[in-house]
Protein backbone atom coordinates (compact mmCIF):
# COMPACT_ATOMS: atom_id res chain seq x y z
CA UNK A 1 0.00 0.00 0.00
CA UNK A 2 2.90 2.67 0.52
CA UNK A 3 4.31 1.82 -2.58
CA UNK A 4 0.86 2.14 -4.34
CA UNK A 5 0.78 5.60 -1.75
CA UNK A 6 3.81 6.74 -2.66
CA UNK A 7 3.57 6.48 -6.38
CA UNK A 8 0.42 7.86 -6.89
CA UNK A 9 1.33 11.43 -4.27
CA UNK A 10 4.18 11.39 -6.70
CA UNK A 11 1.55 11.34 -9.95
CA UNK A 12 -0.65 14.10 -8.10
CA UNK A 13 2.85 16.90 -7.32
CA UNK A 14 1.88 18.79 -10.89
CA UNK A 15 -1.86 19.11 -9.61
CA UNK A 16 -0.73 19.57 -5.74
CA UNK A 17 1.93 22.65 -7.19
CA UNK A 18 -0.53 23.97 -9.99
CA UNK A 19 -4.33 24.42 -7.97
CA UNK A 20 -2.40 25.13 -4.58
CA UNK A 21 -0.17 28.18 -5.95
CA UNK A 22 -2.53 29.35 -8.31
CA UNK A 23 -4.81 29.63 -4.53
CA UNK A 24 -2.49 30.54 -2.45
CA UNK A 25 -1.30 33.59 -4.96
CA UNK A 26 -5.16 34.33 -4.88
CA UNK A 27 -4.98 34.30 -1.23
CA UNK A 28 -1.78 36.70 -1.20
CA UNK A 29 -3.75 39.43 -3.79
CA UNK A 30 -6.88 39.13 -1.39
CA UNK A 31 -5.01 39.52 2.15
CA UNK A 32 -2.71 42.27 0.38
CA UNK A 33 -6.10 44.50 -0.44
CA UNK A 34 -8.16 43.91 2.12
CA UNK A 35 -6.36 47.45 4.08
CA UNK A 36 -7.02 49.30 0.90
CA UNK A 37 -10.39 48.01 0.81
CA UNK A 38 -11.11 48.56 4.76
CA UNK A 39 -9.89 52.20 4.24
CA UNK A 40 -13.71 52.05 1.65
CA UNK A 41 -15.38 50.35 3.62
CA UNK A 42 -18.89 52.67 4.62
CA UNK A 43 -18.63 53.54 0.21
CA UNK A 44 -18.56 49.71 -0.62
CA UNK A 45 -21.42 48.69 2.14
CA UNK A 46 -23.53 50.87 0.79
CA UNK A 47 -22.92 49.57 -2.58
CA UNK A 48 -23.79 46.18 -1.35
CA UNK A 49 -27.13 47.25 -0.19
CA UNK A 50 -28.07 47.37 -3.46
CA UNK A 51 -26.94 44.13 -4.26
CA UNK A 52 -29.99 41.42 -5.33
CA UNK A 53 -30.72 38.76 -2.48
CA UNK A 54 -30.17 36.18 -4.99
CA UNK A 55 -26.41 37.60 -5.86
CA UNK A 56 -25.92 37.84 -2.07
CA UNK A 57 -27.27 34.64 -1.12
CA UNK A 58 -24.36 32.96 -2.72
CA UNK A 59 -21.69 34.49 -1.45
CA UNK A 60 -22.54 34.65 2.28
CA UNK A 61 -23.12 37.98 4.95
CA UNK A 62 -22.29 40.83 3.18
CA UNK A 63 -23.00 43.21 6.23
CA UNK A 64 -19.76 41.49 8.26
CA UNK A 65 -17.57 42.15 4.96
CA UNK A 66 -15.67 44.43 6.68
CA UNK A 67 -14.62 41.96 9.28
CA UNK A 68 -11.43 39.61 8.15
CA UNK A 69 -13.52 36.83 8.74
CA UNK A 70 -16.28 38.22 6.97
CA UNK A 71 -13.86 39.43 4.05
CA UNK A 72 -12.62 36.00 3.55
CA UNK A 73 -16.07 34.27 3.60
CA UNK A 74 -17.18 36.60 0.60
CA UNK A 75 -14.42 37.10 -1.22
CA UNK A 76 -12.58 33.12 -0.97
CA UNK A 77 -14.22 30.88 1.33
CA UNK A 78 -17.69 31.27 -0.33
CA UNK A 79 -16.83 29.95 -3.87
CA UNK A 80 -13.63 27.68 -2.69
CA UNK A 81 -15.53 23.99 -2.31
CA UNK A 82 -16.85 24.99 -6.15
CA UNK A 83 -13.69 25.60 -7.62
CA UNK A 84 -11.45 22.71 -5.56
CA UNK A 85 -14.48 20.53 -6.43
CA UNK A 86 -13.19 20.31 -9.86
CA UNK A 87 -9.94 18.97 -8.55
CA UNK A 88 -11.62 16.91 -6.45
CA UNK A 89 -14.36 16.12 -8.69
CA UNK A 90 -11.71 15.18 -11.77
CA UNK A 91 -9.20 12.92 -9.08
CA UNK A 92 -11.81 11.11 -7.77
CA UNK A 93 -13.37 9.79 -10.41
CA UNK A 94 -9.50 9.21 -12.07
CA UNK A 95 -8.47 7.77 -9.30
CA UNK A 96 -8.74 3.94 -10.37
CA UNK A 97 -10.63 4.09 -13.55
CA UNK A 98 -8.28 6.46 -15.11
CA UNK A 99 -5.66 3.96 -15.06
CA UNK A 100 -8.14 1.29 -16.17
CA UNK A 101 -9.37 3.08 -19.27
CA UNK A 102 -5.80 3.53 -20.28
CA UNK A 103 -4.97 -0.17 -19.95
CA UNK A 104 -2.73 0.49 -16.98
CA UNK A 105 -4.38 -0.94 -14.24
CA UNK A 106 -4.51 -4.50 -16.11
CA UNK A 107 -0.95 -4.85 -15.17
CA UNK A 108 -0.73 -3.03 -11.46
CA UNK A 109 -3.55 -5.84 -10.44
CA UNK A 110 -2.02 -8.77 -11.46
CA UNK A 111 1.13 -7.91 -9.24
CA UNK A 112 0.91 -8.86 -5.03
CA UNK A 113 -1.22 -6.38 -4.36
CA UNK A 114 -4.82 -6.52 -2.77
CA UNK A 115 -6.97 -4.21 -4.61
CA UNK A 116 -8.02 -3.38 -0.91
CA UNK A 117 -3.95 -2.21 -0.86
CA UNK A 118 -4.22 -0.47 -4.17
CA UNK A 119 -7.54 0.87 -3.59
CA UNK A 120 -6.96 2.17 -0.56
CA UNK A 121 -3.00 3.78 -1.23
CA UNK A 122 -4.39 5.48 -3.74
CA UNK A 123 -7.12 6.98 -1.58
CA UNK A 124 -5.16 8.02 0.57
CA UNK A 125 -2.79 9.38 -1.54
CA UNK A 126 -5.73 11.33 -2.87
CA UNK A 127 -6.84 12.93 0.53
CA UNK A 128 -2.94 13.86 0.70
CA UNK A 129 -3.13 15.68 -2.35
CA UNK A 130 -6.03 17.70 -0.78
CA UNK A 131 -4.51 18.40 2.32
CA UNK A 132 -1.65 20.18 0.79
CA UNK A 133 -3.21 22.43 -1.76
CA UNK A 134 -5.34 23.52 1.31
CA UNK A 135 -2.03 23.43 3.19
CA UNK A 136 -0.56 25.73 0.56
CA UNK A 137 -3.68 28.28 0.44
CA UNK A 138 -3.41 28.39 3.68
CA UNK A 139 0.20 29.56 3.71
CA UNK A 140 -1.05 32.05 1.11
CA UNK A 141 -3.30 33.25 3.94
CA UNK A 142 -0.94 33.52 6.63
CA UNK A 143 2.16 34.99 5.23
CA UNK A 144 0.31 38.13 3.79
CA UNK A 145 -1.09 38.30 6.89
CA UNK A 146 2.11 39.56 8.13
CA UNK A 147 2.31 42.98 6.33
CA UNK A 148 -1.56 43.31 6.27
CA UNK A 149 -3.95 44.52 9.29
CA UNK A 150 -6.20 41.31 8.56
CA UNK A 151 -5.32 39.54 12.06
CA UNK A 152 -7.50 35.96 12.21
CA UNK A 153 -5.19 33.85 14.18
CA UNK A 154 -2.72 31.28 12.10
CA UNK A 155 -4.72 27.94 13.68
CA UNK A 156 -8.16 29.63 13.10
CA UNK A 157 -7.73 30.03 9.45
CA UNK A 158 -7.64 26.06 9.30
CA UNK A 159 -11.19 25.92 10.30
CA UNK A 160 -13.51 27.02 7.47
CA UNK A 161 -10.22 25.00 5.31
CA UNK A 162 -11.45 22.16 7.41
CA UNK A 163 -14.86 22.60 6.10
CA UNK A 164 -13.30 22.84 2.65
CA UNK A 165 -11.34 20.04 2.92
CA UNK A 166 -14.62 17.88 4.17
CA UNK A 167 -17.07 18.96 1.19
CA UNK A 168 -13.76 18.15 -1.28
CA UNK A 169 -13.99 14.47 0.52
CA UNK A 170 -17.52 14.35 0.25
CA UNK A 171 -17.16 15.36 -3.97
CA UNK A 172 -14.39 13.28 -4.20
CA UNK A 173 -15.53 10.10 -3.10
CA UNK A 174 -18.67 10.02 -4.46
CA UNK A 175 -16.59 10.92 -7.78
CA UNK A 176 -14.55 7.64 -7.14
CA UNK A 177 -17.99 5.85 -6.32
CA UNK A 178 -19.42 6.45 -9.40
CA UNK A 179 -16.73 5.68 -11.82
CA UNK A 180 -16.92 2.57 -10.32
CA UNK A 181 -20.81 1.87 -11.36
CA UNK A 182 -20.39 4.17 -14.30
CA UNK A 183 -19.13 2.45 -17.68
CA UNK A 184 -16.66 5.68 -17.91
CA UNK A 185 -14.98 7.90 -16.05
CA UNK A 186 -15.94 11.08 -17.85
CA UNK A 187 -19.82 9.90 -17.07
CA UNK A 188 -18.61 9.93 -13.83
CA UNK A 189 -16.97 12.95 -13.63
CA UNK A 190 -19.39 14.92 -15.36
CA UNK A 191 -22.31 13.15 -12.89
CA UNK A 192 -20.41 14.09 -9.90
CA UNK A 193 -19.64 17.68 -11.31
CA UNK A 194 -23.26 17.97 -11.94
CA UNK A 195 -24.14 17.34 -8.50
CA UNK A 196 -21.69 19.56 -6.95
CA UNK A 197 -23.05 22.71 -8.97
CA UNK A 198 -26.36 21.49 -8.47
CA UNK A 199 -25.33 21.63 -4.82
CA UNK A 200 -23.96 25.16 -5.07
CA UNK A 201 -27.26 26.59 -6.19
CA UNK A 202 -29.56 24.78 -4.51
CA UNK A 203 -27.68 25.86 -0.92
CA UNK A 204 -27.38 29.08 -2.28
CA UNK A 205 -31.15 29.72 -3.36
CA UNK A 206 -32.37 28.15 -0.47
CA UNK A 207 -31.49 31.22 1.40
CA UNK A 208 -33.85 33.02 -0.48
CA UNK A 209 -36.36 30.46 -1.16
CA UNK A 210 -38.30 29.00 1.78
CA UNK A 211 -39.17 25.85 -0.75
CA UNK A 212 -35.81 24.75 -1.28
CA UNK A 213 -35.00 24.57 2.46
CA UNK A 214 -36.20 20.75 2.35
CA UNK A 215 -34.01 19.82 -0.44
CA UNK A 216 -31.13 21.59 0.68
CA UNK A 217 -31.15 19.79 3.46
CA UNK A 218 -29.93 16.64 1.39
CA UNK A 219 -27.34 19.34 -0.25
CA UNK A 220 -23.51 18.60 1.20
CA UNK A 221 -22.53 22.33 0.56
CA UNK A 222 -25.53 23.30 3.20
CA UNK A 223 -23.09 22.14 5.91
CA UNK A 224 -20.42 24.07 4.42
CA UNK A 225 -18.81 26.64 7.17
CA UNK A 226 -17.36 29.50 6.27
CA UNK A 227 -17.43 33.01 8.38
CA UNK A 228 -19.52 30.57 11.66
CA UNK A 229 -16.47 28.27 11.59
CA UNK A 230 -13.79 31.10 12.53
CA UNK A 231 -15.56 30.92 16.22
CA UNK A 232 -15.87 27.30 16.26
CA UNK A 233 -16.79 24.84 13.95
CA UNK A 234 -19.94 22.24 13.98
CA UNK A 235 -18.55 19.46 14.89
CA UNK A 236 -21.81 17.45 13.79
CA UNK A 237 -21.74 19.17 10.26
CA UNK A 238 -18.09 18.21 9.80
CA UNK A 239 -18.64 14.65 11.49
CA UNK A 240 -21.80 14.15 9.23
CA UNK A 241 -19.59 15.42 6.00
CA UNK A 242 -16.62 13.16 6.90
CA UNK A 243 -19.24 9.93 7.71
CA UNK A 244 -21.12 10.58 3.91
CA UNK A 245 -17.32 10.69 2.67
CA UNK A 246 -16.45 7.53 4.30
CA UNK A 247 -19.73 5.73 3.52
CA UNK A 248 -18.83 6.50 -0.29
CA UNK A 249 -15.26 5.13 -0.21
CA UNK A 250 -16.85 2.10 1.45
CA UNK A 251 -18.93 1.49 -1.36
CA UNK A 252 -16.54 2.07 -3.86
CA UNK A 253 -14.00 0.08 -2.15
CA UNK A 254 -16.93 -2.69 -1.97
CA UNK A 255 -17.65 -2.61 -5.37
CA UNK A 256 -13.82 -2.57 -7.14
CA UNK A 257 -13.56 -5.51 -4.69
CA UNK A 258 -16.31 -6.99 -6.86
CA UNK A 259 -16.13 -5.90 -10.36
CA UNK A 260 -13.83 -6.98 -13.32
CA UNK A 261 -11.11 -4.72 -14.04
CA UNK A 262 -11.68 -3.58 -17.90
CA UNK A 263 -9.45 -3.12 -20.28
CA UNK A 264 -10.14 -0.95 -23.50
CA UNK A 265 -13.73 -0.79 -22.41
CA UNK A 266 -14.04 -4.70 -22.61
CA UNK A 267 -17.37 -5.53 -20.52
CA UNK A 268 -18.04 -2.00 -19.79
CA UNK A 269 -22.12 -0.67 -20.75
CA UNK A 270 -23.37 2.07 -22.58
CA UNK A 271 -26.10 4.15 -21.67
CA UNK A 272 -28.90 3.08 -24.00
CA UNK A 273 -28.85 5.41 -27.63
CA UNK A 274 -31.79 6.95 -28.32
CA UNK A 275 -33.14 6.68 -31.52
CA UNK A 276 -34.66 9.97 -33.16
CA UNK A 277 -37.26 9.83 -35.76
CA UNK A 278 -35.91 12.70 -37.32
CA UNK A 279 -32.54 10.70 -37.35
CA UNK A 280 -32.43 9.16 -41.40
CA UNK A 281 -30.43 6.06 -42.25
CA UNK A 282 -27.46 6.60 -44.29
CA UNK A 283 -28.82 6.26 -47.74
CA UNK A 284 -31.91 6.88 -47.04
CA UNK B 1 3.43 -30.24 -4.79
CA UNK B 2 0.70 -30.85 -7.46
CA UNK B 3 1.65 -31.60 -10.78
CA UNK B 4 -1.11 -29.66 -12.54
CA UNK B 5 -0.24 -25.84 -12.20
CA UNK B 6 -3.28 -24.79 -14.13
CA UNK B 7 -6.80 -26.42 -13.81
CA UNK B 8 -9.24 -24.94 -15.66
CA UNK B 9 -12.51 -26.46 -15.41
CA UNK B 10 -15.94 -25.70 -16.90
CA UNK B 11 -14.71 -22.07 -17.42
CA UNK B 12 -17.52 -19.96 -18.66
CA UNK B 13 -17.41 -15.28 -19.14
CA UNK B 14 -19.35 -13.24 -20.87
CA UNK B 15 -19.55 -9.61 -21.23
CA UNK B 16 -22.87 -8.66 -21.47
CA UNK B 17 -24.58 -10.63 -24.51
CA UNK B 18 -21.59 -12.17 -25.87
CA UNK B 19 -20.04 -15.44 -24.66
CA UNK B 20 -16.25 -14.69 -24.26
CA UNK B 21 -15.36 -17.80 -23.38
CA UNK B 22 -17.24 -21.14 -22.51
CA UNK B 23 -16.69 -24.50 -20.94
CA UNK B 24 -13.24 -24.22 -21.09
CA UNK B 25 -11.20 -27.22 -19.79
CA UNK B 26 -7.40 -26.98 -19.25
CA UNK B 27 -4.55 -28.35 -18.08
CA UNK B 28 -0.95 -27.23 -17.64
CA UNK B 29 1.71 -29.41 -16.34
CA UNK B 30 4.22 -27.94 -14.16
CA UNK B 31 7.28 -27.25 -15.59
CA UNK B 32 6.07 -27.71 -19.50
CA UNK B 33 5.47 -24.82 -22.28
CA UNK B 34 1.64 -24.36 -23.56
CA UNK B 35 0.67 -22.64 -26.18
CA UNK B 36 -2.71 -20.68 -26.21
CA UNK B 37 -3.46 -20.68 -29.98
CA UNK B 38 -6.69 -18.92 -31.14
CA UNK B 39 -7.65 -16.08 -33.11
CA UNK B 40 -8.20 -12.26 -32.13
CA UNK B 41 -10.95 -12.28 -29.96
CA UNK B 42 -11.60 -16.06 -29.28
CA UNK B 43 -10.90 -15.75 -25.81
CA UNK B 44 -7.02 -16.20 -25.42
CA UNK B 45 -7.00 -12.88 -22.99
CA UNK B 46 -9.97 -13.29 -21.14
CA UNK B 47 -8.86 -16.93 -19.77
CA UNK B 48 -5.60 -15.73 -19.36
CA UNK B 49 -7.26 -12.57 -17.06
CA UNK B 50 -9.61 -14.99 -15.23
CA UNK B 51 -6.18 -16.81 -13.91
CA UNK B 52 -4.92 -14.11 -12.06
CA UNK B 53 -8.35 -12.94 -10.75
CA UNK B 54 -8.49 -9.53 -12.99
CA UNK B 55 -11.77 -11.02 -13.89
CA UNK B 56 -14.21 -12.94 -12.17
CA UNK B 57 -15.44 -16.05 -13.78
CA UNK B 58 -19.26 -16.66 -14.68
CA UNK B 59 -18.91 -19.89 -13.92
CA UNK B 60 -16.47 -23.09 -13.21
CA UNK B 61 -13.76 -23.08 -11.14
CA UNK B 62 -9.94 -22.17 -11.42
CA UNK B 63 -6.92 -23.20 -9.62
CA UNK B 64 -4.00 -21.93 -10.57
CA UNK B 65 -0.48 -23.10 -8.31
CA UNK B 66 -3.05 -25.37 -6.28
CA UNK B 67 -4.70 -22.10 -4.94
CA UNK B 68 -8.30 -20.44 -5.89
CA UNK B 69 -7.51 -17.12 -7.61
CA UNK B 70 -10.21 -15.32 -5.98
CA UNK B 71 -9.63 -15.91 -2.86
CA UNK B 72 -6.07 -16.28 -2.86
CA UNK B 73 -5.26 -13.19 -5.76
CA UNK B 74 -2.35 -11.82 -4.31
CA UNK B 75 -0.34 -15.33 -3.31
CA UNK B 76 -1.33 -16.42 -7.26
CA UNK B 77 0.11 -13.05 -8.44
CA UNK B 78 3.34 -13.12 -5.92
CA UNK B 79 4.29 -16.29 -7.64
CA UNK B 80 3.23 -15.57 -11.29
CA UNK B 81 4.55 -13.24 -13.55
CA UNK B 82 2.20 -11.75 -16.15
CA UNK B 83 2.33 -9.91 -19.81
CA UNK B 84 -0.64 -8.55 -20.37
CA UNK B 85 -1.55 -8.31 -24.81
CA UNK B 86 -2.32 -4.59 -24.68
CA UNK B 87 0.87 -3.68 -22.35
CA UNK B 88 0.50 0.04 -21.15
CA UNK B 89 3.06 1.66 -19.03
CA UNK B 90 3.31 5.21 -17.16
CA UNK B 91 4.44 7.33 -20.37
CA UNK B 92 6.72 9.73 -17.89
CA UNK B 93 8.39 7.05 -15.94
CA UNK B 94 12.30 6.16 -17.57
CA UNK B 95 12.56 2.48 -18.37
CA UNK B 96 14.45 2.24 -15.04
CA UNK B 97 11.88 4.01 -12.95
CA UNK B 98 8.89 1.61 -14.22
CA UNK B 99 11.13 -1.26 -13.18
CA UNK B 100 12.22 -0.62 -9.90
CA UNK B 101 8.28 0.35 -9.05
CA UNK B 102 7.47 -2.89 -10.44
CA UNK B 103 10.02 -4.34 -7.92
CA UNK B 104 8.96 -2.33 -5.14
CA UNK B 105 5.33 -3.80 -5.71
CA UNK B 106 6.85 -6.89 -5.15
CA UNK B 107 8.52 -6.29 -1.77
CA UNK B 108 11.78 -5.11 -3.66
CA UNK B 109 12.75 -8.88 -3.43
CA UNK B 110 14.08 -8.64 -7.20
CA UNK B 111 17.43 -8.95 -7.77
CA UNK B 112 18.72 -6.26 -9.72
CA UNK B 113 21.45 -8.35 -11.11
CA UNK B 114 19.40 -10.23 -12.86
CA UNK B 115 17.20 -7.33 -14.38
CA UNK B 116 20.57 -5.81 -15.88
CA UNK B 117 21.46 -9.44 -17.61
CA UNK B 118 17.98 -9.00 -19.31
CA UNK B 119 17.72 -5.35 -20.41
CA UNK B 120 21.21 -6.59 -21.68
CA UNK B 121 20.19 -9.52 -23.52
CA UNK B 122 16.99 -7.78 -24.83
CA UNK B 123 19.52 -4.66 -25.60
CA UNK B 124 17.45 -2.22 -23.64
CA UNK B 125 18.28 0.79 -22.24
CA UNK B 126 17.27 1.56 -19.04
CA UNK B 127 17.09 5.67 -19.37
CA UNK B 128 14.40 6.82 -21.74
CA UNK B 129 11.62 7.70 -20.82
CA UNK B 130 8.85 5.53 -21.43
CA UNK B 131 6.83 7.49 -24.04
CA UNK B 132 9.72 8.18 -26.41
CA UNK B 133 9.95 3.92 -26.62
CA UNK B 134 9.39 2.06 -29.43
CA UNK B 135 6.42 -0.71 -28.99
CA UNK B 136 9.11 -3.00 -29.84
CA UNK B 137 11.22 -1.55 -26.83
CA UNK B 138 8.04 -0.88 -24.38
CA UNK B 139 7.31 -5.28 -25.27
CA UNK B 140 10.63 -5.70 -23.93
CA UNK B 141 10.16 -3.91 -20.79
CA UNK B 142 7.04 -5.99 -20.50
CA UNK B 143 9.04 -9.32 -21.01
CA UNK B 144 11.40 -8.19 -18.37
CA UNK B 145 9.43 -7.08 -15.64
CA UNK B 146 7.20 -10.29 -15.89
CA UNK B 147 10.66 -12.81 -15.63
CA UNK B 148 12.25 -11.04 -13.26
CA UNK B 149 11.20 -12.26 -10.02
CA UNK B 150 12.20 -16.03 -11.25
CA UNK B 151 8.13 -16.42 -11.40
CA UNK B 152 6.94 -20.09 -10.64
CA UNK B 153 4.37 -19.20 -13.64
CA UNK B 154 4.55 -17.51 -16.52
CA UNK B 155 1.00 -16.07 -17.90
CA UNK B 156 2.64 -14.00 -21.67
CA UNK B 157 -0.29 -12.90 -23.93
CA UNK B 158 1.34 -12.66 -27.18
CA UNK B 159 4.92 -12.12 -25.86
CA UNK B 160 7.03 -11.33 -29.18
CA UNK B 161 4.56 -9.06 -30.29
CA UNK B 162 5.91 -5.78 -31.83
CA UNK B 163 9.62 -7.62 -31.48
CA UNK B 164 11.96 -7.81 -34.50
CA UNK B 165 13.03 -11.27 -35.53
CA UNK B 166 16.15 -11.71 -33.40
CA UNK B 167 14.31 -10.19 -30.27
CA UNK B 168 11.68 -12.84 -30.73
CA UNK B 169 14.18 -15.51 -30.94
CA UNK B 170 15.57 -13.79 -27.59
CA UNK B 171 12.44 -14.01 -26.02
CA UNK B 172 11.92 -17.46 -26.70
CA UNK B 173 15.13 -18.20 -25.27
CA UNK B 174 14.46 -16.57 -22.17
CA UNK B 175 11.33 -18.44 -22.40
CA UNK B 176 12.43 -22.10 -22.47
CA UNK B 177 15.95 -21.02 -19.94
CA UNK B 178 12.92 -19.98 -17.75
CA UNK B 179 11.43 -23.17 -18.19
CA UNK B 180 14.78 -24.94 -17.61
CA UNK B 181 14.73 -23.24 -14.33
CA UNK B 182 11.48 -25.15 -13.22
CA UNK B 183 8.85 -22.52 -14.31
CA UNK B 184 5.61 -23.40 -15.82
CA UNK B 185 5.11 -21.20 -18.99
CA UNK B 186 1.25 -20.19 -20.56
CA UNK B 187 1.70 -18.18 -23.82
CA UNK B 188 -0.40 -17.61 -26.53
CA UNK B 189 0.76 -16.36 -29.70
CA UNK B 190 -0.08 -15.47 -33.22
CA UNK B 191 3.09 -16.81 -34.64
CA UNK B 192 2.91 -20.24 -35.10
CA UNK B 193 6.63 -21.22 -36.08
CA UNK B 194 7.70 -20.20 -32.72
CA UNK B 195 4.93 -22.18 -31.34
CA UNK B 196 6.18 -24.63 -32.64
CA UNK B 197 9.83 -24.60 -31.50
CA UNK B 198 8.99 -24.08 -27.77
CA UNK B 199 5.93 -25.17 -27.03
CA UNK B 200 5.14 -28.79 -25.47
CA UNK B 201 1.18 -28.94 -26.14
CA UNK B 202 -0.70 -26.73 -27.47
CA UNK B 203 -4.83 -25.43 -27.04
CA UNK B 204 -6.56 -24.31 -30.29
CA UNK B 205 -9.78 -22.22 -28.78
CA UNK B 206 -12.15 -20.87 -31.40
CA UNK B 207 -15.09 -18.76 -30.67
CA UNK B 208 -14.49 -19.09 -26.99
CA UNK B 209 -14.42 -23.31 -26.69
CA UNK B 210 -11.31 -25.18 -26.72
CA UNK B 211 -11.16 -27.59 -29.66
CA UNK B 212 -8.06 -29.13 -29.60
CA UNK B 213 -5.28 -29.56 -26.58
CA UNK B 214 -2.36 -32.02 -28.11
CA UNK B 215 1.25 -32.03 -28.86
CA UNK B 216 1.93 -30.08 -31.94
CA UNK B 217 4.10 -32.83 -33.32
CA UNK B 218 0.81 -34.96 -32.69
CA UNK B 219 -1.34 -32.37 -34.43
CA UNK B 220 0.68 -32.49 -37.35
CA UNK B 221 0.71 -36.41 -37.83
CA UNK B 222 -2.48 -36.23 -37.50
CA UNK B 223 -3.17 -33.50 -40.41
CA UNK B 224 -4.49 -34.50 -43.44
CA UNK B 225 -1.00 -34.52 -46.02
CA UNK B 226 -0.58 -35.24 -49.60
CA UNK B 227 2.09 -37.71 -51.22
CA UNK B 228 3.25 -38.12 -54.32
CA UNK B 229 4.64 -41.51 -55.07
CA UNK B 230 6.54 -42.20 -58.09
CA UNK B 231 7.18 -45.93 -59.08
CA UNK B 232 9.87 -47.30 -61.48
CA UNK B 233 7.00 -49.40 -63.40
CA UNK B 234 3.44 -48.90 -63.59
CA UNK B 235 1.47 -51.09 -60.78
CA UNK B 236 -1.59 -51.82 -59.19
CA UNK B 237 -2.34 -49.44 -56.49
CA UNK B 238 -5.67 -50.81 -55.46
CA UNK B 239 -4.20 -52.24 -52.34
CA UNK B 240 -3.01 -48.70 -51.66
CA UNK B 241 -6.22 -46.88 -52.20
CA UNK B 242 -7.89 -49.46 -49.41
CA UNK B 243 -5.71 -48.54 -46.73
CA UNK B 244 -7.10 -46.61 -43.56
CA UNK B 245 -7.05 -43.21 -43.71
CA UNK B 246 -5.78 -42.62 -47.66
CA UNK B 247 -7.14 -41.76 -50.45
CA UNK B 248 -6.13 -41.78 -53.66
CA UNK B 249 -6.50 -38.27 -55.73
CA UNK B 250 -5.17 -38.97 -58.90
CA UNK B 251 -3.08 -42.02 -60.76
CA UNK B 252 -1.04 -41.13 -63.90
CA UNK B 253 -1.02 -44.82 -65.87
CA UNK B 254 -0.03 -46.59 -63.02
CA UNK B 255 3.21 -45.20 -62.58
CA UNK B 256 2.68 -42.56 -60.32
CA UNK B 257 -0.07 -41.37 -57.74
CA UNK B 258 -1.18 -38.14 -55.64
CA UNK B 259 -2.77 -39.81 -52.52
CA UNK B 260 -4.17 -37.78 -49.48
CA UNK B 261 -3.25 -39.41 -46.22
CA UNK B 262 -5.65 -38.64 -42.70
CA UNK B 263 -3.70 -39.31 -39.63
CA UNK B 264 -0.17 -41.42 -39.26
CA UNK B 265 1.90 -42.02 -42.31
CA UNK B 266 3.13 -45.87 -41.17
CA UNK B 267 0.42 -47.83 -42.49
CA UNK B 268 1.20 -45.94 -45.93
CA UNK B 269 5.14 -46.44 -45.69
CA UNK B 270 4.72 -50.10 -45.30
CA UNK B 271 2.31 -51.13 -47.58
CA UNK B 272 5.15 -48.89 -49.98
CA UNK B 273 7.45 -51.56 -49.29
CA UNK B 274 5.73 -53.92 -51.85
CA UNK B 275 6.12 -51.78 -54.61
CA UNK B 276 9.05 -50.53 -56.91
CA UNK B 277 9.13 -46.81 -55.59
CA UNK B 278 11.66 -44.52 -57.15
CA UNK B 279 10.64 -41.11 -55.38
CA UNK B 280 8.47 -40.51 -52.94
CA UNK B 281 7.03 -36.99 -51.95
CA UNK B 282 4.82 -35.69 -48.99
CA UNK B 283 4.33 -32.25 -47.83
CA UNK B 284 4.50 -31.84 -43.97
CA UNK B 285 2.03 -29.40 -42.68
CA UNK B 286 3.10 -26.45 -40.29
CA UNK B 287 1.22 -26.08 -37.35
CA UNK B 288 0.23 -22.89 -38.69
CA UNK B 289 -1.61 -24.52 -41.60
CA UNK B 290 -3.15 -26.82 -38.95
CA UNK B 291 -4.34 -23.55 -37.09
CA UNK B 292 -5.50 -21.54 -40.24
CA UNK B 293 -7.24 -24.69 -41.01
CA UNK B 294 -9.36 -24.27 -38.04
CA UNK B 295 -9.66 -20.80 -38.64
CA UNK B 296 -11.03 -21.36 -42.28
CA UNK B 297 -13.95 -23.44 -40.97
CA UNK B 298 -14.89 -20.13 -39.08
CA UNK B 299 -15.00 -17.88 -42.31
CA UNK B 300 -16.89 -21.06 -43.83
CA UNK B 301 -19.68 -20.40 -41.34
CA UNK B 302 -19.63 -16.81 -41.12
Amino acid sequence: MVTIFRYTLRRFRGQILGWGVALALLCVLLVSMYDTIGAQQEQLEDLLKFYPAEFTAFFGDFSSFGTPEGFLSVELLSYMPLILGIFAVLRGSGLVVSDEENGRLDLIIAYPVSRTALFMGRLLAFVTATVAILAICWLGIVVPMNWSSMDIGWGRIWLPLLSVLAELLVFGTLALLLSMVLPSRRLAATTAGLLLVSSFFITGLAHISEDLETIAKLSPLNYYQTQDAFQGLNGAWLAGLLVAAVVFAALAWWRFQRRDIRVGGEGGWRLPSVSLPFRRRAGE
Amino acid sequence: MSDIVIDVQDLTKSYGRVRAVRDIDLKVRRGEIFGYLGPNGAGKTTTMRCLLDLIRPDGGTVRVLGLDPQADAVAVQARAGYLPGELRLDPNMTVEGALRYFNALRGNKVDWGFVRQLTERLDLDLKPIIKNLSHGNKQKVGVVQALMHRPELLLLDEPTLGLDPLMQHEVLRLITEAKAGGATVFFSSHIMPEVEAVAERVAIIRKGVVVEVAEPASLINRAVRRSKVRFKQAVDISSLANLPGVTVLSQDDGTSVLLQVEGEMDDLIKALAAFPVSDFETERPSLEEIFLAYYEDDQKEE
